[in-house]
């Protein structure tokens, strides 16, 4: 399967953090009983693959399951559900969008005051979710609670698209990591050339809560974080405040909110690149952070590289990446796994 | 099907679609300024002609710059709801006058990772729509082009939410009265205008009406539907049936005769007063020409001018239903 067809049925599936369930029975039925596997008391998937030769170096590759949305927190009597965001959500792209709520995906709208009806004050301000409910249609706290439960978790309506020229640019909530978990399922498949750990991780977004654990089990040496991260290459932003862009290729960080990065690893992935031509790009701006803040200081410390895709309006329902970018990270991760086993 | 439709595909389009469903009631032409209008059955000198109106037009935005790097800067068409707009999934029309080409877009946000501040709502100023089409746009998109948030109907417990519910509700509501009427007597000669324009300032229904023989004239609008938090005495209530207009600018003859309708057939409606203009089609139907005894009819509706408008289609039944009793002659004012 090519990886942008991993992507698009891995997006498909909910799994708001804390509720990963869908994503890890797909993974799962993707190994088809070829490789090994076993999920971690937390519920993150741990696969150890043979390589076509044995390891030098213990290796750990890292994408996180989980993705931003928001979870249900009270019914009220008009029947609205009030809520709360799970992960970092800008209030701003609440407001109007559709939802859709529990396992049994009940459509609802994000809800609030029609525009006429505001103060001047009030449309200076972005509505929140304090003042914001999802609105399912049902008139009273009785026939709400028939269709869902508190602590339900709701995903943004976002059907995975592909636009732009040639269509090789995609759009969907949750590209932020099934992008990482998608060329993980590529890297499993093609089978890698050394021994290799791979890591379906939860909880990235609640604060990097399943690598840590996952990452004391695989006891690496080295790991590598495949992960999406912001690109603000958008008009607006000047040069030095767009972090990446999109279409220039796999993003190597050096530094981010949690990370200070391995500098021989940051050296060697640039020089990879280079020398396979692969384009690579690095974060222009110290801002975010995944789940390397929680691997590299496992245990006694492991020696950690993120590899990221440029994604516009992340953690948004529209996420959007391109295609070559998809395929440079997928080309870096893997050069770069056989690069380290030669240290 | 309503909803799905646009102004802006060529051929096909509301008004065309619109005029194809009304065909089986009369004769339905299109005018040049995108208003449908349609005699219903038979018209008799002796009877009153009563004016059904809804507005077909739809908030959008426009686009009015096109950089080199594939993203719009886009305008307003009508009130559209600014808090809404960011990654947002957009539709861009572009017409070469015979077909229409669609291209998807993303409106642009800020992730909360470079956030300082996000407590300021959204200016569209501050808002680019990306295309993925790069030097492309240029080439493929025009200035002008019109830009939509698609919302195809959903149903949502006991509503349904789509875009353009306004006024595609009110629009529904008439065609399923005049379907009520077939066959039967009525006490005025029916005439329907489905106007263009109202969100820009009834700029359809100044022409439209000028063209019908209206003597009377019923306007249908969607009206602000009670949210969460709102009380009682502020909005209509969601599924309280048709909202019934008292202004200084309706004809309060009408007004109770509508009422006396509903109330005769045990419909549920409620009272919707305004203190002055009504912000509809009927502000501009009621003074043209020598003048035009004009009431509205609304329904509610919740999140007005956003992608995801909600209404009871109940509300819309009921509506409907008022409108073809009123229609018989309910309760008449035909030969005052």
């Amino acid at each position: 399967m090519r990886t942008d067809e991993y992507l698009e049925e891995l997006c498909a599936l909910a799994g708001v953090s804390g509720d990963e369930g869908a994503v890890r029975d797909y993974i799962i039925s993707k190994l088809s009983g070829e490789f090994e596997y076993t999920v971690d008391p937390l519920g993150s998937v741990i696969v150890r693959v043979k390589g076509r030769n044995p390891a030098k170096h213990r290796l750990m590759f890292s994408a996180h399951m989980d993705e931003v949305g928001l979870i249900v927190t009270f019914v009220c009597s008009d029947g609205c559900l009030k809520f709360s965001s799970v992960g970092g959500i800008d209030s701003r792209v609440l407001y109007g969008k559709r939802v859709f709520v529990g396992k049994d995906r009940v459509p609802g709208v994000i809800a609030g005051t029609a525009v006429h009806n505001l103060s001047d004050e009030e449309l200076k301000t972005a509505p929140d979710e304090k003042t914001l409910v999802i609105d399912i249609g049902c008139s009273d706290k009785e026939s709400a609670e028939k269709l869902v439960r508190q602590g339900d978790t709701v995903i943004f309506d976002s059907e995975f698209a592909r636009f732009g020229e040639n269509n090789e640019t995609y759009c969907s909530r949750a590209i932020d990591d099934r992008a990482g978990c998608a060329i993980m399922l590529k890297m499993i498949e093609d089978v890698p050339e050394y021994d290799t750990t791979f890591c379906f991780v939860v909880q990235e977004e609640v604060g990097l809560r399943g690598a840590k654990a996952a990452a004391y089990t695989a006891d690496p040496e080295f790991a590598i974080v495949l992960e999406t991260t912001t690109a603000a290459d958008i008009p607006s932003s000047k040069a030095e405040k767009r972090v990446c862009e999109v279409g220039k290729g796999a993003v190597v960080s050096f530094m981010d909110r949690h990370t200070l990065y391995d500098r021989e690893l940051y050296r060697m992935a640039f020089d990879t690149a280079a020398e396979k031509n692969i384009p690579c790009q690095t974060k222009s701006v110290v801002a975010g952070g995944n789940d390397a803040g929680a691997i590299h200081v496992s245990r006694g410390g492991v020696r950690t590289a993120a590899v990221s895709l440029p994604c516009r309006y992340l953690h948004s329902p529209s996420c959007v990446i391109e295609k070559s970018d998809l395929e440079a990270v997928y080309r870096l991760a893997k050069e770069l796994s056989a690069r380290i086993q030669q240290l | 099907m309503l909803c799905t439709q646009n102004a802006y595909t060529v051929p096909q389009n509301i008004a065309t679609v619109c005029a194809g469903l009304l065909e089986k009631f009369g004769k339905a032409e299109t005018d040049g300024c995108g208003n449908v209008l349609c005699k219903v059955g038979e018209h008799r000198p002796e009877r009153k002609t009563l004016l059904l109106n809804a507005h077909i037009d739809e908030i959008a935005m426009i686009v009015t710059h096109i950089d080199e790097s594939g993203f719009l800067k886009v305008g307003k068409c009508g009130g559209i709801d600014v808090r809404v707009l960011p990654a947002s999934r957009v539709t861009i029309f572009h017409n070469d006058g015979k077909t229409t080409s669609k291209y998807y877009g993303v409106l642009t946000s800020v992730p909360p990772h470079l956030q300082t501040d996000s407590s300021k709502a959204a200016k569209l100023d501050d808002l680019f729509i990306d295309t993925g089409l790069g030097k492309k746009a240029k080439e493929l998109i025009s200035q002008g082009d019109m830009v939509l948030i698609e919302n195809r109907p959903l149903e949502m417990g006991s509503l349904v939410t789509a875009k353009a519910l306004d006024d595609r509700a009110c629009v529904m509501a008439v065609l399923l009265a005049l379907e009520k009427l077939v066959g039967k007597e009525t006490a005025y000669n029916i005439e329907v205008l489905f106007s263009s324009g109202e969100e820009l300032g009834s700029r359809g229904a100044k022409p439209g009406a000028f063209k019908s023989n209206a003597d009377l004239a019923l306007i249908f609008d969607v009206t602000f539907g009670r949210v969460h938090g709102e009380s009682d005495d502020e909005y209509c209530a969601i599924g309280g049936g048709a909202a019934i207009g008292v202004s200084p600018v309706l004809s309060r003859e009408l007004t109770n005769a509508l009422t006396k309708t509903a109330e005769n057939a045990g419909l549920p409606y409620q009272t919707e007063v305004m203190g002055g203009g009504t912000g509809t089609d009927a502000d501009a139907i009621a003074v043209t020409k020598g003048g035009i005894p004009s009431c509205t009819v609304s329904i509610p509706i919740k999140y007005m001018h956003t992608p995801v408008e909600a209404v009871d289609m109940n509300d819309v039944e009921n509506t409907a239903a008022l409108t073809a009793l009123f229609c018989e002659g309910g309760d008449t004012v035909a030969n005052r």
